[in-house]
């Protein structure tokens, strides 16, 4: 009995209700093992969350975050933002780059795997696949040192436009193929990898349901329309769901890196000007309360995704 | 009767054709696609190698022309690629062991009935996947923990993740509860039933993300640029970042000599560098992508 107290220490059959801090000395090894990662969470991920509040002051280093005088009016820094002459473009950028994201990478993946499941020969098929995942794999570094070398002068996408009967033009100057770069580049990235998810659902289709269509006179697009594309509807709502919310968060890691001197303000979008305002000038408050906006809509944009596919679609909403 | 079903034959005919020619469709199709996945890879190994004259006259498409090593004689020779190698593995290992370990432990908890704080964790997990602080507040408390310029300033902050937390707990709940119960009735702790039952019945989930780690650190270099400023310390993507996209960085001075001199093309070293950042991963891809494949299953259908 003498080995009782390690034992027991998390009996549930116990009838009586302990208070809590006896269950958790009695559990204070489960605690032991869940510290590190409570320590790292409460640090990184919480601590930043209180240092929001320096949107609403008037932040100095040196008095820190509850230190620093609450600004007057509080809200200075978001009117501030408002007023800068670039907001609304920056605003519009940010929007454009994620609905326009959004709107090829969403759906090319779904198609991509429904013509896979349709392609004949398993070594074939799955040689694709392989193929279609390396992209993903790829820093965003080398992506954009790739779309620099390819929209340069003597680089492939101007060998292409030259085959075309096009003039060569520097294509990584100002703005005008930015989002043809942006978004070819992600959707080449993204097309294979976000296949996976559905290819594995559409492996669970109950094969009966073909002969049935057959048997039915059902032709090829029938099968793929009735049998397919239900069998992952669930999953791509949850997905675009998903993505909606990401939707502002265009990958500013890539714009960065797609800025230069001829186009750096016409690419600026949120999270950009958060960095630049933020890391590069030291504008801590004001890049603060640009990033809080940001934050705050995406959480509406989840919130409304959501509501809507409960109307519309209510066994997939996500919650 | 006869006339329908000699009707309805030529009907499946059709369908019959028509399926046949689309499964020829697709063949092409994905070959094309196929190429279109590859040709990048290529394109950038064979302009590297190639020189000026062939590069500026776009004639360089699958095959390197006139072949000359001068870019990746030149990157070697001006950067510390081999540094930036050992700096950039250091970090991965690091980060893949916190990441792992921390994961680990708290999924274990997480996944125990009864555990007291269970609820409360679970929830402020969840928390962290709708809410963060933002690149400042973050970038601020780095700083002041002192740790600017430190590899731990690219291990810790992202170490535990809510969203690995709770593959790894659904991972675990598949593993048969009684083994659980066997082992504490002989009188096993806890630390000993995750350790000598749970990670060896794991090794898919640890085989997985733990790549996935790897590879995400290799690719990062958004971190680096806030947290990082000594060049010795800095992982690989940052050199390709400096040769790529600092313009008139006096580092490459020799280069730009060369270039002067006509004899190289400035992609020869900027292609050279991206395949030195690219080569260590799309090396050993042929060999994990099952797994690759695998994990997002698993992240998939139990996340």
């Amino acid at each position: 009995m003498k080995s009782d107290k390690t034992k027991t220490a998390f009996d549930i059959a116990k009838p009586v209700k302990k208070s809590f801090f006896h269950q958790l000395s009695k559990q204070r090894q489960l605690v032991l093992m869940a510290l590190p990662a409570i320590l790292l969470v409460f640090i990184f991920k919480y601590i930043p969350i209180y240092g929001i509040l320096i949107a609403f002051k008037d932040y100095k280093a040196s008095a820190g975050v509850w230190g620093s005088e609450w600004l007057d009016p509080i809200w200075s820094n978001f009117a501030r933002f408002f007023k800068n002459v670039n907001s609304w473009n920056i605003i519009w950028n940010t929007l454009k780059v994620g609905a326009v994201t959004l709107f090829f990478t969403f759906p090319l993946p779904v198609v991509f795997a429904l013509l896979l499941n349709e392609l004949k020969g398993k070594f074939y098929k799955g040689a694709v696949q392989t193929i279609s995942y390396i992209p993903h794999f790829l820093s965003v570094v080398v992506i954009c040192s790739m779309l620099n070398g390819f929209g340069s002068t003597t680089g492939f996408f101007n060998d292409i436009r030259e085959f075309l009967g096009m003039a060569r033009v520097d294509m990584n100057a100002g703005s005008t193929y930015f989002l043809w770069n942006y978004v070819g580049s992600a959707v080449w990235q993204g097309v294979g990898w976000g296949s996976i998810i559905y290819l594995a659902a559409l492996s669970n289709v109950d094969t009966t349901l073909y002969d049935v269509a057959n048997i039915d006179g059902a032709n090829r697009f029938q099968k793929i329309m009735n049998i397919d594309w239900p069998t992952i509807r669930p999953t791509a709502t949850i997905v675009l769901i998903m993505n909606v919310g990401t939707v502002l968060n265009a990958d500013f890691t890539k714009i960065l890196l797609m800025q230069n001197d001829t186009n750096r303000s016409q690419l600026d979008t949120i999270s950009t000007f958060v960095y630049q305002k933020g890391v590069v000038e030291g504008q801590f408050a004001y890049s603060t309360a640009s990033n809080l906006l940001l934050s705050v809509v995406c959480f509406i944009l989840v919130f409304s995704a959501n509501m809507i596919t409960r109307k519309l679609d209510p066994e997939n909403s996500l919650w | 009767m006869a006339k329908t079903s000699l009707i309805k034959t030529k009907k499946e005919n059709r369908i019959h054709y028509g399926s046949k020619a689309f499964d020829v469709f697709l063949i092409l199709f994905m070959g094309l696609l196929s190429l279109i996945f590859l040709y990048p890879f290529l394109n950038v190994v064979a302009v590297s190698l190639s020189s000026n004259q062939m590069i500026s006259t776009g004639q360089v498409t699958f095959f390197p022309r006139d072949i000359i090593f001068d870019g990746y004689e030149m990157l070697f020779a001006e950067q510390d690629i081999w540094g930036a190698y050992r700096n950039t593995v250091i970090i991965a290992i690091g980060y893949t062991a916190v990441n792992l370990v921390c994961t680990s432990l708290l999924a274990y908890t997480l996944m125990i009935p009864d555990f007291v704080l269970k609820k409360f964790l679970t929830v402020s997990l969840l928390i962290t996947m709708f809410f963060g602080g933002g690149t400042v507040p973050t970038y601020l408390l780095v700083k002041n923990l002192g740790l600017m310029n430190s590899w731990w300033s690219l291990i810790l902050p992202n170490a535990v993740g809510a969203y690995n937390v709770f593959v790894y707990r659904s991972f675990y709940k598949g593993i048969a509860p009684e083994i659980r119960e066997a082992a504490r009735i002989d009188g096993a702790s806890d630390f000993k039933i995750l350790s000598q039952i749970y990670v060896p019945l794991s090794k898919a989930l640890y085989a997985t993300f733990g790549l996935f780690s790897v590879v995400q650190i290799w690719n990062s270099y958004y971190d680096a640029l806030l947290y990082v400023n000594d060049q010795s310390k800095q992982p690989i993507q940052m050199i390709l970042r400096k040769i790529v996209f600092q313009k008139g960085t006096d580092s490459m001075g020799n280069t730009a000599q060369m270039l002067g001199d006509g004899v190289m093309n400035k992609l020869n070293v900027q292609y050279a560098c991206v395949v030195a950042a690219m080569l260590p991963i799309l090396v050993i891809y042929p060999f994990v992508q099952k797994y690759f494949a695998q994990g997002m299953q698993v992240g998939a259908v139990k996340g």
